[in-house]
């Protein structure tokens, strides 16, 4: 069972270039997770959101600042390592779930398992219990194509978790769910981060997900604010 | 993630894009085909233009005759022989134990007068004539330039089968392709001794039926009647053994000394080493003669012709690649977030670059094993054409080879092709940023 990981955002900035010329999404940035809490940051389109969770990820650099996982800091790791990282630390959770068209639900939740260099059976077995905590054990061989948005989301949280990460990101998870789905992905986020002991970090738009954290916070102009209860 | 976890994940990708995947294998098998079709036929075109100027026989086969060695010969195929000289079964034993030589076919001779029971193509009988029958083992013709154009050879050890040449026909007024008409017909062959009663000398003749059971081109001796060599040395042996006197005067005549063998056919291990074994036989004292020359100059002109073929094939297999190339990058294009999904859990760039150089080596390989299947079809299907036009013409048809390597060859260098043209797009997947998986989602 995972332990999850404290985090520590310092300083960090972040731009893309744009027609208008540097376009700040991040700007000095600081905040401090404690690990095993369940954290949601709301924030309009654009503010930056994706791209702190791409930076926690490991999958970008950020451009001046540092960012520590689990007393890890990201920007020292070469890009294998961040691999290793991303591998073993963390689990994503995308808006449009991210699940391999040409595999199974089984197989997709398994990839994760056969990268870490698992047997194949071993990672059906891990997959076919990540499907059976996510209610889709009846779904294990059919592909994406043959899934509710819902069942998508649910196959790519399993996928998320089938490392047992410490870190489990999620980018706008309920967003393209109804409400009924969107509660069952919800219940599940908190679940991994209270039975689990996973650090839980999802930027969302959906306010009953981010009412169902434990700590709010709201990205705008670059900066973190706290919300209030 | 391990090449079997590539192999998976490269093969359901493969088949989700079937027809892309299925018109990159045509390509490549096109390609592939074309390089084997022309390599099998070029191979089968030398082999049967090679066997046409070693008539049947070994290309490294070499004639030795019972004559002394002209000084120059060695440097010419075919060489002017000396005197006459004795070739026995000691020389034979002294040249099958000189280095390189892997057989000698020893042949014999016997002159005989030939009485052909079928008459000629007009109708017309044909006068008894004198001919040269060549004995040889008939279990070594394989060894020999032997070519059989209708029916079969004697059986070896018979004494009442021959085989005859295309002069022979020609005394008949037939034609290369008519030695049908001449096969199962029966000769008689009359072996001569000269015989000294009282004054007078006269000849008794012993004469042997045979039965013409086949139509050879051979190159193995002077003389238009093939036989097992049983069958000439039992005629042999009659012309040289004393003639028992009758009492009333007849006394044998001294029949000259003749050689046991009139030549002997001489294989060396390979077309190179021929030169070499020329001259030791040359030293041993015989005289030699071996188209080696000729077939080395044959040989270097077949060997531009193939290089100028597998040029072809090799730059159809090119195109065939940049094929694999285009739509791998294609494929790197349409495939960003899905990359990125990967390398969000966790796959490395070297794992991204495996999965894509497995999906391009695997159409390099279905489409390089289909291209040779296809390509020694088209052979085979060319080689059917070609023997049809040979046999009309009267030439013996030539089997399809069958060149293992080159198929082999093919295959593999199709896919380490595919696999070349695979990198840049592998390394341009591998290289695509993990964000990839947000950006594009």
């Amino acid at each position: 069972m995972p332990g999850g990981v404290d985090i520590q955002v310092s300083d960090v900035t972040h731009a893309f270039a744009s027609d208008e010329g540097d376009l700040v999404v991040l700007d000095a940035l600081s905040m401090r997770v404690e690990a095993g809490s369940f954290v949601s940051i709301v924030g309009s389109s654009g503010a930056g959101k994706s791209t702190l969770l791409s930076l926690l990820g490991g999958l970008e650099p950020a451009q001046s600042g540092e960012l520590r996982v689990g007393g890890r800091s990201l920007g020292t790791l070469s890009r294998d390592e961040l691999a290793g990282y991303r591998l073993s630390t963390v689990g994503f959770v995308f808006q449009h779930f991210g699940l391999l068209d040409t595999l199974t639900a089984a197989e997709n939740v398994s990839v994760a398992r056969l990268l870490a260099g698992a047997s194949r059976a071993d990672a059906r077995t891990r997959a076919l219990e990540l499907l059976d905590r996510v209610g889709l054990a009846s779904r294990a061989t059919h592909r994406p194509q043959q899934l509710s948005g819902g069942e998508r989301q649910r196959v790519a949280i399993a996928r998320a978790l089938c490392n047992e990460p410490d870190l489990l990101l999620a980018d706008e998870p309920t967003g393209n769910l109804d409400e009924e789905n969107g509660a069952m992905v919800v219940d599940l986020l908190q679940t991994i981060s209270a039975h689990d002991r996973c650090t839980v970090l999802a930027v969302t738009h959906d306010r009953r997900v981010a009412e169902r954290a434990d700590h709010r916070y709201r990205l705008a102009q670059g900066r973190l604010a706290v919300v209030e209860r | 993630m391990t090449w079997r976890h590539a192999i998976f994940l490269a093969n359901r990708e493969l088949r989700r894009r079937t027809g892309r995947a299925v018109l990159t294998v045509l390509a490549v098998s096109l390609a592939a085909a074309l390089l084997t079709a022309l390599l099998t036929i070029a191979l089968t075109a030398e082999t049967k233009v090679l066997d046409e100027l070693a008539k049947g026989g070994p290309l490294s086969g070499i004639k030795v005759s019972a004559a002394l060695p002209d000084p120059a010969q060695v440097t010419q195929d075919q060489a002017q022989a000396g005197a006459a000289t004795i070739l026995d079964q000691s020389a034979i034993d002294r040249i099958a134990a000189l280095p390189a030589v892997r057989a000698v076919v020893p042949v014999e001779v016997v002159g005989t007068t030939v009485v052909v029971d079928a008459p000629k193509r007009d109708g017309e009988r044909l006068d008894a004539f004198r001919e040269t029958v060549i004995g040889v083992d008939i279990a070594e013709v394989p060894t020999l330039p032997v070519t059989v154009l209708s029916g079969r050879l004697a059986a070896p050890g018979s004494v009442t089968e021959v085989t005859v040449d295309e002069a022979f026909l020609q005394r008949l007024g037939y034609g290369r392709t008519e030695g049908d008409q001449v096969v199962g017909t029966s000769l008689s062959l009359g072996s001569e001794r000269p015989l000294r009663v009282g004054n007078d000398v006269r000849t008794v003749v012993r004469w042997t039926r045979a039965t013409v059971v086949g139509v050879v081109a051979q190159d193995a001796g002077q003389g238009q009647i093939l036989a097992p060599r049983e069958l000439v040395a039992a005629s042999r042996q009659w012309v040289a053994a004393p003639v028992a006197g009758d009492g009333i005067g007849e006394e044998d005549l001294d029949v000259p000394t003749v050689t046991p063998f009139a030549g002997a056919f001489v294989v060396a291990d390979r077309i190179d080493d021929v030169g070499a074994v020329r001259v030791a036989v040359t030293a041993i004292g015989y005289s030699t003669s071996a188209p080696e020359n000729l077939i080395a100059s044959v040989d270097r002109y077949l060997n531009v012709v193939g290089i100028v073929l597998t040029s072809v094939g090799v730059i159809a297999l090119g195109v065939a690649a940049i094929g694999i190339a285009n739509a791998s990058l294609a494929a790197v294009r349409e495939r960003r977030r899905e990359i990125g999904v990967l390398k969000a859990v966790g796959a490395t760039d070297r794992d991204i670059r495996r999965v894509f150089l497995v999906e391009s080596g695997a159409l390099g390989l279905i489409g390089g094993v289909l291209g040779v299947a296809l390509g020694y079809l088209i052979a085979v299907i060319v080689g059917i054409v070609v023997n049809r036009y040979l046999i009309e013409q009267g030439f013996q048809a030539v089997p399809v080879a069958v060149p293992v390597i080159t198929m082999l060859a093919v295959a593999v260098g199709s896919t380490v092709l595919a696999v070349v043209a695979g990198i840049l797009p592998a390394a341009k997947a591998a290289r695509l940023p993990a964000r990839e998986a947000m950006g594009s989602v």
